[in-house]
This record gives C-alpha cells, sequence and structure tokens, in this order.
C-alpha cells in the first residue's frame, strides 16, 4: 500500500490539511507507521498533480485544506475493491536463525526456542496491555484491529515455537 | 498478599513401573491482584496443577497453602472450596434446569445462606459482570459468551479470593474470548487472585505472568513488561 491511500481514504471523511491527516493516520494505524510531515505534504501534491484531491484556500493560520476529488475517491474504491496479494514474505530472521540453529553443530535450539518464546510473549503482553487502554470511537476501533493483527502475529509465532520444540523434541 | 502458595509440589499417579509423574516438585506463588497464567501442551501437567492449588486433589509431596491454610491440615476440603475457591471451566457446567440467577446461588445456599439473601448476591454479582438481565434465563436461552458471564459469576460469589480458570475462553470466537479475558483482568484488578491455564498465547498474554510448562517442571516464564507510567 502507498501513503496515498491511506491519506484518500482520509479525505473522503471530509476536507482536511495536512497536519490533521498525519495526526489521523497515526491514530487510525496505532501508531505503527509513523508519517512524518514532509511525507504527507509531498504525497498531497504529488495526488494534486494526479488530479486525485484539489487543494482550496488556506484557512487564517496559513494552512491549505485538501478535498478529494471524483477521480480520487474513483481510485479509492479501485483500491479497496483489490484484494491484497499474499507476496512473497521478506524473509523472517527468526525462522532463518532456528533453521541455521538445527544446521549448525553444538548449539542448544531448545535453548534457543526458550528463549524466543518467553521474549515473544513479553511482546505480546505489551500488545494486549496496549489494546487494552485503546480508545473508544472509530479511530480506538480502527487501532484495536491493527494492535489485534499484531497479536494474531505474536501469536502465530508463539504456536510455531511451540510446534518446533515438539518437533525436535521426536527427532532427538 | 499471596493468595495461593505450590512449594516443591509433587504429584504422581499410579505406583512402580506405570507411575505416571503429572508434576516433577513446581513452586508457584500467586498474589492478590495478580493474574498468572500457565500453558502448556497436553500431558504437561496443567490441569493437575490447577486442581492442586484449588483442593480439588492433594500433592504427592510438597504443600499448598490458600491464604495461610496448609491444605494438608484442612478436614473439610469441599467446605473451603466453596467458600474460598472459585471455578471456570471450559465446559461450563451449569446446571441446565436452573435458571442463571439459581446457578449462581446454589455455592451460597449450599453454605447455609437464606434464599433472598443468596438471590441478593447473586444479582450483585451478575450486574458486576452485566448479565444482571438475564438472571432468570436457562442456560440453554443464552449464548455461550453469556454463559461462561455466569460461570464466572458463579465463581466470584461470595467472598472468593481465588479464581481457577481451565480454558475459560475455549469455546469461544476471539472477540468473546477477549471480553471474557477482560472481565477476568477487571476482577484481579479489584484484588482477586486468578490461576488461568490456557493453550492460547493470545488470551495468556493478559496475564502479568506466563508460566510454561513441560512435562510436569516449569520450564520458563515470562513477565508483562512494566507499565510505562
Amino acid at each position: 500500500m502507498s501513503i496515498r491511500h491511506g491519506l484518500l481514504a482520509l479525505l473522503s471523511r471530509g476536507p482536511r490539511h495536512g497536519y490533521q491527516l498525519r495526526v489521523e493516520f497515526e491514530a487510525s494505524t496505532g501508531a505503527t507507521w509513523p508519517l512524518n510531515i514532509g511525507q504527507v505534504y509531498t504525497t498531497l501534491s504529488r495526488m494534486e498533480r494526479d488530479g486525485l484531491v484539489t487543494p482550496g484556500e488556506s484557512d487564517d493560520q496559513g494552512r491549505v485544506v485538501y478535498t478529494i476529488t471524483a477521480a480520487g475517491l474513483a481510485e479509492l474504491a479501485r483500491w479497496f475493491g483489490t484484494p491484497v496479494v499474499q507476496s512473497e514474505r521478506p524473509r523472517d530472521e527468526l525462522v532463518i536463525k532456528l533453521a541455521m540453529a538445527v544446521a549448525a553443530r553444538e548449539v542448544d535450539v531448545a535453548e534457543v526456542i526458550r528463549r524466543q518464546r518467553t521474549a515473544t510473549m513479553s511482546a505480546l503482553q505489551q500488545l494486549t496491555r496496549v489494546k487494552r487502554a485503546a480508545a473508544d470511537g472509530t479511530d480506538g476501533v480502527a487501532q484495536r484491529l491493527v494492535l489485534d493483527s499484531m497479536i494474531f502475529q505474536a501469536e502465530a509465532e508463539q504456536r510455531w515455537l511451540d510446534h518446533c520444540e515438539a518437533v525436535l523434541k521426536e527427532e532427538r | 498478599m499471596t493468595v495461593v502458595r505450590l512449594a516443591e509440589v509433587a504429584r504422581v499417579h499410579g505406583e512402580g513401573a506405570t507411575a505416571v509423574h503429572a508434576l516433577k516438585g513446581v513452586s508457584l506463588e500467586v498474589d492478590a491482584g495478580e493474574l498468572v497464567a500457565v500453558m502448556g501442551p497436553s500431558g504437561s501437567g496443567k490441569s493437575t496443577l490447577l486442581n492442586l492449588a484449588g483442593g480439588l486433589d492433594r500433592p504427592t509431596s510438597g504443600t499448598v497453602h490458600i491464604g495461610e491454610q496448609d491444605l494438608a491440615a484442612v478436614r473439610d476440603l469441599a467446605a473451603l472450596r466453596r467458600r474460598g475457591v472459585g471455578y471456570v471451566f471450559q465446559d461450563l457446567n451449569l446446571i441446565t434446569s436452573l435458571t442463571a440467577a439459581e446457578n449462581v446461588m446454589l455455592p451460597r445456599e449450599l453454605d447455609g445462606v437464606r434464599a433472598r439473601l443468596a438471590r441478593e448476591e447473586a444479582m450483585a454479582v451478575l450486574a458486576e459482570v452485566d448479565v444482571d438481565d438475564l438472571a432468570d434465563r436457562f442456560p440453554d436461552e443464552l449464548s455461550g459468551g453469556q454463559r461462561q458471564r455466569v460461570a464466572i459469576a458463579r465463581a466470584l460469589v461470595g467472598e472468593r479470593r481465588l479464581l481457577l480458570a481451565d480454558e475459560p475462553t475455549g469455546a469461544l470466537d476471539t472477540r468473546t474470548g477477549d471480553e471474557i479475558m477482560r472481565l477476568l483482568r477487571a476482577r484481579c484488578d479489584a484484588g482477586a487472585a486468578v490461576l488461568l491455564v490456557t493453550h492460547e498465547p493470545r488470551y495468556a498474554a493478559w496475564a502479568d505472568r506466563v508460566v510454561f510448562l513441560r512435562d510436569g517442571m516449569i520450564a520458563d516464564s515470562a513477565s508483562a513488561p512494566l507499565a510505562s507510567a
């Protein structure tokens, strides 16, 4: 995904200026994708060039308010209508590390798994704590769903580690 | 304040060559206001640990204390369990011929509390877990999540300080499971000690401390990072 689709989605709620877009983007994604204000303005000016947004007049503080165009709405609908391809995942360091621990000599693989399991669980506990504290309202729901995604991923890692442990125990 | 304390607890089922060592010297404490989760594969000793902590079973060696009481010295374990310990199980075991309120009243009535007072207590605790409007329904008329709330209410009624939960989110979808965990967590934050057995990492992560059980022993444990102020 690109920043532009995220900004278009926010602009579909109504006209907004750059700083507002940045704040709302971070609130919705649970601050998993921090944007700097420069990225926001660069993206807005490219979208203006492509006819997806139009700038209005600046307000009394000199901030330009942007409005989504019909072409912008169409692009947004196209984006939401297209499923994300399960593309090749980037190499996962943990997977490689465990495979190498098995391949290498004199590595206590069980210990590598144990350490990782403790660390992954601590991360999971931290995510759960943040989720419990997430606010109500639309932004809160978006934020919780982003956290849920990270929780499901951490959980999958934890399950995989348990699986590795059980398989290796049998192999021994 | 420590609510339950297991010291070097071992439990052997059977004898001789066929003996099964379910627990091999486990030490664990749960304080008031603390939620501890026990994770482990089937056969790792999770349920044995929970049964020993709640006085449903006695250890082969080692000691179990609930509050100040050494369970080995308690004659009437059933009475101690009724008054001090609440249980929530995966298979719910609400009595189907009793309403939600009657299910919650039951342990109090067994303790000799009069029906009217028992009902008042039941209604108060059902309100705490947000199902007081369902008090007069039978278990069959409730959803899985609602039934689990009633089971938790029953586990909480009276002044019980220790809650033992065995896969309480077992048959529930993840959203309902989260609600049950939010509830258990709230009871903990209100001062109860909760010992939770689960095989699902996402629910274990609600705990202050996660203990990993392997072959009857504690392999390692993870603590939640300290909350940033």
